[in-house]
């Protein structure tokens, strides 16, 4: 029995194979959500933020199970650098952020009540630290030593996948969690923060798009896939890193410059309803 | 601008409202006792675990084996070149001597239904020999022998190694014939399993052999060998000379 998607050494085929760790991990996480929306309940009159908190958080934990899940884990883990950084786009970057989003915001009072925590995710979350976790995690995670030697195991898939979890989720904190007692980031300081992840060329993206050969001896020397040859499709990997992340953070960007809009219409027009407050 | 008591001012006082974040400040952005003391130095250990992980070069790889620039293993050197006559997918007899007399060249057994190492290795070497300039690809000669006699008709075999290249050289005997050729090159031969039908997995050896121009030093390249390798050691052994002692 598998339990994490990890290189096979198989010729691949579109027979279905389950990956029962990946279901206990999104298990989990569901389970540890609804315990926390039933804790902390959204507020009276609820005018729509808590269903709209949960629509995100389920989406997120959706994309995120379709990302580590069988096919594109499969592929992503054997065969396909392409596949590899569309997962880094779902479960490192977008489910992250929607289920950070979807957290109840009563539950961020846990943090203020345990100092230690406070002071630990204060520093943590901070946009410097926050920006350079994101962006050397990145760089970690697609180098080509680090993944040719995480995915020959079912445990190094693992941590490679935790790995982005954690630093996608540690990048959208500044921009979408509170840490109580702490002002958050004015809307054009989140734009910018965005921006700036938007336009970096990180190592990898250079190294997949550039490279004379394959770069991933994970996919070089893996089964072909009908129809691909490696290096290819790590260039095409390497469009879908920029473009995927650039078009995420343009998109995050435009909608924290809507609700800011929107917030500062409401606060000059009471008659204007006011932004959702991200 | 500054305003009658000297303070600044603005139009757009949200620029100045983020400019005076206290994100922005000077001691928050370089004083993180908690970040310092419980995420960097431990972070810092797990970056420097992956980045020896990715410095680690894999066991028994041929800088390790032996003391020659080359990634392949030289299996003989001083020798002399091959000799042996199958087939080519024209149905003349291709005596591998006389026709890879002063080319480098490399034998490869396989089989047209192989699912990874056939299609891997002729892929990549076809990539890495594309890539010579015209004069030095004329000087090498890509000969793969079918270990399935059965299946790979000429046809069949001259449409699979024109998917790659059509200068590779397709060579078809009996399934005697082949692995008494590859027994006298010291491979291991091929395995077909009997009675198998129409769908099998014929077991053959997975090194590629390289023979250099001079036909006097052989040398072993396993599965696992990479673009790179290949890019590396091709001009070497198109220059290579035998060791004779």
């Amino acid at each position: 029995m598998q339990w994490w998607c990890s290189a096979q050494g198989q010729p691949w085929d579109w027979t279905w194979r389950p990956y029962v760790g990946v279901w206990l991990f999104v298990a989990l996480i569901a389970a540890g959500y609804v315990a926390l929306r039933r804790r902390y309940p959204p507020p009276e009159p609820d005018n729509g933020d808590g269903r709209h908190r949960a629509a995100y958080f389920v989406t997120g934990l959706i994309l995120l199970w379709a990302a580590l899940d069988w096919p594109l884990g499969a592929l992503g883990a054997s065969y396909l650098a392409s596949a590899h950084v569309t997962q880094f786009l779902l479960a490192g970057v977008i489910a992250p952020g929607l289920m950070l989003l979807g957290i109840p915001r009563g539950a961020f009072g846990l943090i203020e009540r345990r100092p230690t925590l406070h002071a630990f995710l204060g520093d943590l979350t901070h946009p410097v630290p926050a920006f350079l976790i994101f962006n050397v995690g990145m760089t970690v995670t697609h180098w080509p030593g680090v993944v040719d030697a995480a995915m020959v195991t079912q445990a190094g898939a693992f941590a490679l996948d935790m790995a982005w979890v954690f630093c996608g989720v540690i990048f959208w904190w500044p921009l979408l969690a509170p840490i109580p007692a702490r002002p958050g980031l004015h809307p054009l300081m989140k734009i910018g923060y965005l921006a700036l992840n938007g336009i970096l060329i990180r190592p990898p993206f250079a190294m997949m798009l550039f490279s004379e050969y394959p770069i991933y001896s994970t996919y070089e020397l893996a089964p072909p896939f009908p129809g691909t040859n490696p290096l290819h499709d790590q260039q095409f990997a390497g469009a879908i890193m920029k473009l995927g992340t650039a078009w995420i953070m343009g998109v995050a960007a435009f909608m924290i410059f809507r609700e800011w809009m929107r917030t500062e219409e409401a606060a000059e027009d009471p008659s204007v309803p006011s932004g959702w407050p991200i | 601008m500054v305003d009658d008591e000297g303070s600044l001012t603005t139009d757009n006082p949200a620029i100045f409202d983020a400019l005076r974040s206290p994100y922005l400040g000077f001691r928050s952005v370089f004083f993180f006792p908690g970040v310092t003391s419980m995420v960097l130095k431990p972070a810092l250990m797990l970056v420097a675990l992956l980045v020896s992980l990715a410095a680690c070069e894999p066991p028994g790889s041929s800088d390790e084996l032996d003391s020659s620039p080359l990634k392949g293993s030289i299996i003989e050197t001083g020798g002399e070149r091959p000799r042996f006559t199958l087939s080519d997918t024209d149905g003349n007899p291709y005596s591998f001597e006389d026709e890879t007399e002063g080319l480098l060249s490399f034998i490869f057994f396989g089989y047209t239904n192989c699912p990874d190492v056939c299609p891997i290795h002729m892929a990549m070497l076809a990539t890495v020999i594309g890539r010579l300039d015209p004069a030095d690809r004329g000087r090498v000669r890509v000969v793969f022998i079918s270990t399935d006699p059965a299946r790979d008709t000429p046809e069949v075999l001259r449409r699979w190694l024109d998917s790659f290249d059509p200068g590779f050289v397709g060579l078809l005997g009996t399934l005697d014939e082949v692995n008494a050729v590859a027994e006298s090159l010291l491979l291991p031969p091929a395995a077909v399993p009997v009675n198998a039908g129409e769908s099998y997995i014929v077991g053959h050896a997975a090194s590629v052999l390289a023979v250099t121009p001079d036909g006097g030093t052989r040398v072993k390249y396993g599965f696992g060998t990479r673009h790179e390798d290949w890019a590396a050691d091709l001009p070497l052994l198109l220059q290579w000379k035998a060791q004779i002692p």
